[in-house]
């Protein structure tokens, strides 16, 4: 059943009038010698001449309506009891904070700091993994190295096999680059998305964020390195991807939650400390 | 009597002379009146585009169709799309402004009554310029002959060896009037928003209708200026010498592209931010949920007043500007979208666990997210230049700003006017009737641009007067058309809704949909200073507060 709880508004002491500006003619009639004066141009002289007489009358009119003061009107006020209602239903909240009677959800999350912490050690755990394949797969640290830093290369589908498997310092820091850089970036965006999970860090870091990064590489790898695309080993680099992430999960699951504060000032949450701009937040029965 | 209210005036003063009645109309400078003769006129005009319209999709319904000549043609889409564009939606966004911003922020009338008359007249006598062309396009000596260069009138097909006689010249003049309205329209609204707030209502505070009316506004005073620009150097061409437009003599065709479209693109979001400004209002209130991401969905919005001026040149890509326009044009269309899908998230994420009421207001709301994303989606596709010279001028052109325009656009606009009839009437509509319109409309309006999309794709070149059979043209046409059908059949639902509520609606009472906003706490409809003392506000929903002195929003805020 809808229950409509009405509240009249608090009595209030109203005027018996108001002043509002008078009705006036002249502003069609200045709209009109307009019309007439651009309509004169492709019609007959005499429109424009009268479109010109209605201007300047409907000037004239116009100033002498708010020169020297502003030609109001007076008008009554209607006496009526304002009734601001709702046809809400009232229904009994349970007492789960007296203090704080709307949920902001999460009470915590984890900070966009952790998931670039995350990120970081998730990308040691991926390079050792991805040293691990080349080992026993090429026997050959170098060469996922060397792969991952073909994205650099214009021609990276002329190199061969032998050279992929030697170390070279130039391909060796493009690819620590590409991978410091791109670890970065996807610990930043699992920072940013920490909020919508922050129960689950491991879930989203191991399993969710794996998936969606697999699926988006897998579709655009060939684009960006044909090289890679060519002679990736799919099951080594699912593995890869997800050891990254658990790894990301679990240190960011070892630092504390801090408390969301989407009540406190944008300055303050941005770390400014101006005493005359941030005001102290008035108590909670305390009108600002 | 001084409290008397508008929709009642009818009623109540059935005994005064007509002549008194309308006269009231004419000298007025109430907002709130003003606001109305707006939407009326917008509305009259909508009747009048409509029928153009209706002309010719009967002409295209078949291949070598004789429904009209080939100018009668050229005339209508030249007409249709001026008079929708200038005549219909910016007058009835401007109406919904003029009547709601002043109670939305609290205040008794515009920063500027005297002017927003002025505005109003001159938008009404620059539409009235340019329907005069019907019977003197050719001088008043010659048969009528009305514009038919296009609504974006192109050069040189506006100089005067290929439009003799003053059919460009109706079309030059009328805009030109109309548009020293909208600019003192738009002066208005920004001069209210800023100067007139009530006390307590911070920028921060202020309703989403009034935030995107100040950057529409602000939007407007920019746009309009090119084109005014514009049509004073095309006169000059016409008639005083000038060679601005005329290539044979060192000017520029592309110079006129340049500023119509400088002018047009930004005036697509001059159109459209207002739409999202009623979507704003509306959404929330019937999701039972407050906006989310105010803030954002301000900063968005700005963020899109700021980017719509960098984008014209993306309706120019078929001309052949340099390499470095291109990219340039296709990327600031790209990033336009970015704001724009985040509004949309923004409305989804308000109505994500709300307790949705499917009122009209609502219906045409949720009609508009989907439409919108889909015009959205389509503009990025034609926002890459490389497919834009596959399918610019095309068909598929006109479907997409179609989707815009009436899916976006007007679906809002019809629920505003569900939503706020209430209040402006003070009587309810038949919620019945108006769910028959949406659902008629909505099936013709899917039915005609969903399926404009494939001729274009096939190849059907915009403003084409007829076409051979057996082009794979003919099914598509023919079920556009259709749709026009259901369009109509809506229109007229509405029409009748409005007319019937007027006479017979229920009392609407000063707060029907339970909502949080000030216009809301004043009568159907307001009297003639709106609040009989000015209101003071602690939040962005002010009748929450007064609703929930228990949980009020300003300790959140």
């Amino acid at each position: 059943m809808v229950t409509t709880i009405s509240r009249p508004e608090t009595p209030q002491v109203m005027p018996d009038t108001v002043k509002l500006p008078a009705p006036t003619a002249w502003p069609i009639i200045l709209a009109f010698g307009i019309a007439l004066l651009f309509a004169g141009l492709v019609t007959s002289a005499s429109v424009s001449i009268l479109g010109a007489i209605l201007f300047v009358t409907g000037c004239v009119g116009w100033f002498r309506d708010v020169l020297p003061h502003e030609k109001e009107e007076t008008v009554e006020v209607k006496p009526e009891v304002t009734v601001i209602a709702t046809s809400r239903r009232e229904v009994e909240r349970l007492p789960i904070a007296p203090d704080l009677p709307r949920a902001l959800l999460p009470l915590e999350t984890y900070p966009v700091s952790a998931g670039i912490k995350g990120g970081l050690a998730g990308s040691v755990a991926m390079a050792v993994l991805a040293c691990l394949y080349g080992f026993l797969k090429q026997r050959s640290i170098w060469y996922p190295i060397n792969l991952l830093a073909a994205t650099g290369y214009a021609q990276s589908l002329k190199i061969g096999t032998a050279w992929l498997d030697g170390f070279h310092l130039g391909s060796f820091s493009l690819a620590l680059a590409i991978h410091l850089f791109t670890s970065l970036l996807v610990g930043l965006l699992y920072g940013a998305m920490l909020p919508m999970f922050p129960r689950r860090p491991i879930f989203l870091g191991g399993i969710v964020a794996p998936i969606l990064w697999t699926g988006l590489l897998h579709s655009i790898l060939g684009l960006i390195n044909p090289l890679l695309d060519e002679r990736i080993d799919w099951p080594w680099f699912i593995a890869s991807q997800f050891a990254f992430g658990i790894v990301a999960g679990l240190v960011v699951a070892r630092l504390a939650p801090v408390r969301t504060r989407q009540l406190v000032p944008f300055l303050m949450r941005a770390g400014i400390e101006a005493p005359g701009w941030t005001k102290e937040k008035p108590g909670k029965d305390e009108p600002r | 009597m001084a409290s008397e209210t508008l929709a009642l005036d009818t009623i109540a003063q059935g005994t005064r002379p007509i002549a008194d009645r309308l006269h009231a109309w004419v000298v007025t400078v109430d907002h709130k009146r003003l606001g109305i003769l707006y939407i009326i006129y917008g509305l009259v005009f909508l009747v009048i585009g409509g029928i153009e319209a209706t002309i010719i999709r009967i002409q295209l319904i078949v291949p070598h169709n004789h429904f009209v000549s080939p100018q009668v043609f050229n005339r209508m889409f030249t007409m249709h799309g001026t008079t929708m564009i200038f005549f219909v939606i910016m007058p009835i966004l401007f109406g919904f402004g003029t009547y709601l911003i002043p109670l939305a922020i609290g205040t008794r009338d515009m920063a500027f009554p005297r002017l927003n008359a002025f505005s109003f007249w001159l938008t009404a006598f620059g539409g009235a310029l340019l329907y005069f062309s019907f019977i003197g396009g050719n001088g008043l000596y010659g048969a009528g002959n009305a514009p038919d260069v296009g609504w974006f009138a192109y050069a040189p097909l506006t100089s005067r060896a290929f439009s003799p006689g003053h059919s460009t010249d109706f079309w030059t003049l009328g805009l030109l009037v109309s548009g020293f309205g909208s600019i003192g329209t738009a002066v208005n609204f920004v001069t209210t928003i800023l100067c007139m707030r009530c006390p307590g209502m911070t920028l921060g505070k202020m309703p989403l209708l009034a935030w995107l009316n100040l950057i529409m506004g602000g939007m407007v005073i920019l746009a309009i200026s090119p084109l005014t620009a514009a049509q004073i150097m095309l006169s000059i061409d016409r008639y005083l010498g000038g060679h601005f437009f005329d290539t044979q003599a060192g000017g520029s065709a592309v110079l006129w592209m340049h500023f119509f479209w400088i002018f047009g693109h930004p005036e697509v979001y001059i159109l459209v931010i207002p739409a999202f400004a009623f979507a704003s209002e509306i959404i929330p209130v019937f999701s039972r949920k407050p906006i989310f991401g105010y803030p954002v969905m301000v900063a968005a919005t700005i963020c899109i007043g700021f980017i719509s001026f960098s984008v014209w040149a993306h309706h120019m890509f078929t001309v052949g500007m340099s390499s470095y326009g291109n990219t340039f044009f296709t990327m600031t269309t790209m990033i336009i979208a970015v704001p724009t899908g985040i509004k949309i998230f923004n409305w989804i994420g308000t109505m994500w666990g709300g307790k949705i009421q499917f009122k009209a207001p609502m219906l045409f709301c949720i009609g508009f997210l989907f439409q919108f994303l889909i015009a959205g989606l389509t503009g990025i596709m034609l926002g890459a230049s490389p497919f834009n010279w596959q399918l610019g001028n095309s068909y598929f052109v006109v479907a997409h700003f179609h989707y815009v325009i009436v899916g976006a656009i007007l679906f809002t606009i019809f629920g505003a006017f569900y939503y706020w009839f209430p209040k402006m009437s003070g009587r309810m509509y038949s919620e019945t009737l108006a769910k028959w319109h949406f659902w008629l409309f909505f099936i013709g309006f899917h039915l005609t641009f969903d399926f404009m999309h494939i001729p274009g794709i096939l190849g059907m070149p915009r403003r084409i007067y007829t076409y051979e059979p057996g082009r794979g043209w003919e099914i598509w046409n023919l079920i556009v058309t259709v749709g026009v059908i259901f369009q109509i059949a809506g229109v007229l639902v509405f029409v009748f809704n409005v007319l019937r509520s007027l006479v017979k609606g229920g009392t609407a009472g000063n707060d029907p949909w339970d909502a949080w906003t000030l216009e809301w706490s004043t009568s159907s409809p307001p009297p003639e200073y709106n609040f009989a003392k000015i209101p003071a506000v602690r939040s962005r929903r002010p009748l929450w507060d007064i609703k929930h002195p228990e949980d009020p929003d300003w300790k959140y805020e």
